[in-house]
């Protein structure tokens, strides 16, 4: 056996070119999921024909073409500002990758304020999304920018407050150390309230991340892409659809570690066990990825007022009424 | 009491809050699991409907430019220019006939709104739906259907759709048909015996063969004819036809062969069918069938069957008996084509084109019959029903002479008389005949004079017609 010393930096390295390479592949095939779920569940049949079987190859088609196209910067827009926006949504996206944990030890950096960092780094994103509507010169970007950040204000707080009760339970915010507080069943834990901010999480961060029923800000019938509106080419598809769907998959990982028990079996039963803790961790972040899919295909439209009603007067009140509940579950439950 | 109506239906319009997007949800997860119904257009072709309204195929040889089409189009999107020509008189002294030729008959599909006016007006059938649809074109102008195009259409028009199981035949009463058929069964093996009584097959037993009339028609204008009467009752047509063709195999597979080699009928068709169309036949004089033979022979040069049969008297009269066992269906015309072709080293798109003309030959076979059934039945319901119609007397009805006679004495002399028989010659000869058959006077004249008509017609047709044309099309 050759005995291969690496120093913290260059394991950090690996780490992060490993996540370099995943996250841009799982975006990929999460695009690909999107296109046949959605068809399949409209009952067409979506790509049938790049790469031969099934329009295997589509997103990596889309993604070619969207390279070779031209990068339009309108005249009248902030040229830096414009061209800067995209990286600014996109990489905190790949910066959430780091502190998921895939196995108990599969984890780019187990930070111990694990938890904030992610609330903190998700919300990064919103910044490029107002200097893309900004820079733009657009009345329909700058117009989606302003909902999108009004919807971030608005649904951020479901999360962190949902967030927070979980950190409440596990006495944690290390990512690790939720995880292996969780007891089965994961998402009734504890009974009722694990639930309730189970579906809290899921409606906040489909909100964030601007998905249908709570895509507003992008509402093509008004604002064609909202503030995506005037942007070509490879800012288009790092800023939106590859976004989007790195984000997606970022927030079904999120929502495993924190609701479903992350790398665990889905039962604590002893031959489960033996199943490597990725294997589990992927089939649920793709169960999460296929539930939010699947809302945002039949849900329809909130309208902006509805929307916004929705978060401030039921999901907002209804989370602080539940880490009330948290609370009391920890000093009276069992 | 009004007032709880309203909130009961107001609560049962409201299930309760998200009720509605859970049952969305659900109805998406039933369709993620069902079977996909999309069909893969250019890949996979639906099989659409026969009475698909794809694009209207013109049948150029039916039209008689009525204008009917032109006129009750919706969208004005028929174009037809004709000119007249004049033809020699029918008979010496007559006036010279007028007669309307097509010069341009053009369907812009650019403005066709499929409609099928056009279609169920038209008294000549000669406009047809086609269930193609595939002619899109870069050009609005390509739109535009020339007659030609138009009539290459006619190879994709599927066979009119089966009549309905026990469904009245127009124009026919229908208990003629088990009658018709049971004179067929004891009347065929005769026919195949003798040259003679094939003539007597066809004229008792007339509408008691949709068999041979299915298959029949390819074959040469004799053969039409002896099949053209036929086929007014389909559902006999199965039962008598196998047996009745039992009797001469050898020959049936002769014909059959013939039957591959000729495929070049189907332009003479249609003006057998005209002939065929009117009363004309019905009254039936012996002479005016034999003139139809004489008349039609310079018309269908292309015909093999007639061509190649000069010693005829054994050949033509039998061929009707074992042609009931070809019984070829349009899709074997088209199996056995394609198969020829592909061994002959046709290339598939040649194989496909010629194995498709056969399928629609076979099918206006069958269409031709089953129209000309109803006409030709009408005055026959007395020896349909007659067993003893086998034997071949001229006087035992009103019309058994008629087509008895047809191939006793119009096949050889159909076949012996040259197409360009003169007219006056053949006044002789029918006149003599007459009288040696023992008609009287009147009716031999009558006959003999409508035989140097149809003489006339058929060689002329030929002479006048190019004379005028090159006069100017637009006369």
């Amino acid at each position: 056996m050759i005995e291969i010393t690496l120093t913290d930096w260059q394991i950090l390295l690996v780490k992060l070119l490993i996540i370099l390479i995943v996250v841009p592949v799982g975006a990929l095939v999460g695009g690909y999921v999107l296109h046949k779920e959605m068809a399949h569940m409209q009952h067409r049949l979506g790509p049938m024909y790049a790469g031969g079987w099934h329009g295997w190859a589509q997103t990596l088609a889309d993604g070619i073409k969207f390279a070779y196209k031209e990068d339009i910067i309108p005249a009248s827009a902030d040229k830096r500002v414009f061209s800067l926006a995209p990286a600014v949504i996109f990489v905190p996206v790949l910066l959430l990758y780091l502190v998921i944990p895939i196995d108990q030890n599969l984890i780019v950096e187990d930070l111990d304020v694990g938890l904030f960092f992610l609330l903190a780094i998700g919300s990064v994103g919103s910044i490029g999304v107002l200097m893309a509507g900004w820079s733009s010169a657009n009345k329909y970007a700058l117009i989606g920018a302003l909902r999108s950040a009004g919807q971030l204000i608005a649904y951020e707080l479901p999360i962190v407050l949902s967030a927070a009760a979980i950190a409440m339970l596990a006495g944690t915010l290390s990512l690790v150390g939720i995880v292996e507080a969780q007891d089965w069943p994961y998402i009734v834990w504890p009974p009722g309230i694990g639930l309730a901010l189970f579906l809290l999480f899921l409606a906040g961060a489909m909100a964030e991340m601007a998905l249908p029923p709570f895509d507003m800000p992008v509402a093509e019938s008004e604002l064609i892409t909202g503030p995506f509106t005037e942007y070509t080419g490879m800012r288009f598809i790092f800023g939106f659809f590859f976004a989007e769907t790195a984000h997606m998959i970022a927030f079904a990982a999120i929502g495993t570690t924190l609701f479903l028990g992350g790398y665990k079996p889905i039962v604590p039963w002893e031959p489960l066990e033996v199943i490597p803790g990725v294997l589990w961790f992927f089939v649920k972040t793709s169960f999460m990825v296929f539930l939010l899919l699947w809302v945002r295909f039949s849900f329809p439209r909130l309208r902006e007022d509805q929307l916004q009603k929705f978060a401030w007067k039921a999901l907002i009140p209804l989370s602080l009424v539940l880490i009330l509940a948290t609370g009391a579950w920890i000093l009276y439950g069992p | 009491m009004a007032l709880d109506v309203d909130q009961r239906l107001e609560r049962a319009r409201r299930p309760g809050f998200g009720i509605g997007l859970l049952k969305g949800m659900r109805v998406l997860l039933k369709h993620l699991f069902k079977r996909n119904s999309v069909i893969q257009y250019p890949d996979v072709k639906q099989d659409l409907s026969p009475r698909t309204r794809g694009v209207i195929a013109l049948k150029e040889e039916n039209c008689t430019v009525c204008m009917l089409c032109a006129r009750e189009c919706p969208d004005w999107c028929i174009y037809i220019d004709s000119h007249k020509e004049t033809l020699p008189p029918k008979r010496e002294g007559g006036r010279p006939r007028k007669r309307n030729v097509l010069d341009r008959f053009a369907i812009d599909y650019a403005l066709c709104m499929y409609c099928g006016i056009c279609v169920e007006v038209c008294p000549y059938d000669a406009l047809f739906w086609s269930r193609e649809f595939e002619y899109a074109e870069y050009d609005i102008r390509q739109l535009t259907h020339e007659k030609e195009k138009l009539s290459d259409w006619m190879a994709t028009v599927l066979p009119p759709t089966e009549l309905e199981e026990g469904a009245d035949i127009p124009g026919q009463p229908s208990k003629a048909a088990p009658a018709a058929a049971a004179a067929t069964q004891t009347a065929t093996p005769t026919a195949a015996a003798t040259a003679a009584t094939p003539a007597s097959v066809t004229s008792s037993a007339t509408e008691a063969r949709p068999g041979q009339a299915q298959t029949a028609p390819r074959e040469g204008t004799a053969a039409t004819e002896a099949a053209r009467p036929a086929a007014s009752a389909p559902d006999a047509a199965t039962t008598p036809a196998p047996e009745t063709a039992k009797p001469a195999p050898g020959l049936a597979e002769e014909v059959k062969d013939q039957q591959m080699d000729s495929t070049a009928e189907a332009r003479a068709e249609p003006e057998v069918k005209r002939d065929a169309g009117g009363a004309v036949e019905a009254e039936g004089s012996q002479a005016e069938v034999e003139d139809k033979a004489e008349a039609e022979t310079p018309s269908t040069p292309e015909s093999t069957a007639v061509t190649q049969t000069p010693p005829p008297a054994a050949a033509a009269p039998s061929r009707p008996a074992p042609r009931i066992e070809d019984l070829e269906q349009p899709e074997d015309a088209y199996a056995r084509v394609l198969d020829e072709q592909s061994k002959a080293g046709s290339s598939p798109q040649v194989a496909e084109a010629r194995a498709k003309v056969a399928r629609v030959k076979a099918e206006r076979a069958m269409t031709q019959a089953r129209a000309a059934a109803p006409q030709e039945v009408a005055p026959t319901p007395e020896p349909s029903g007659a067993p003893g119609a086998a034997e071949p007397e001229p006087e035992q009805g009103p019309v058994a002479p008629t087509p008895e006679e047809k191939p006793d004495s119009s096949a050889p002399q159909a076949e012996a008389s040259s197409p360009g028989e003169d007219p006056e010659a053949v006044f002789e000869r029918v006149l003599e005949e007459e009288r040696a058959k023992g008609s009287s006077d009147a009716v031999a004249t009558a006959r003999a004079k409508a035989a140097r008509m149809r003489a006339g017609r058929g060689a002329g047709s030929a002479g006048p017609q190019e004379q005028e044309g090159t006069k100017g099309p637009n006369d």
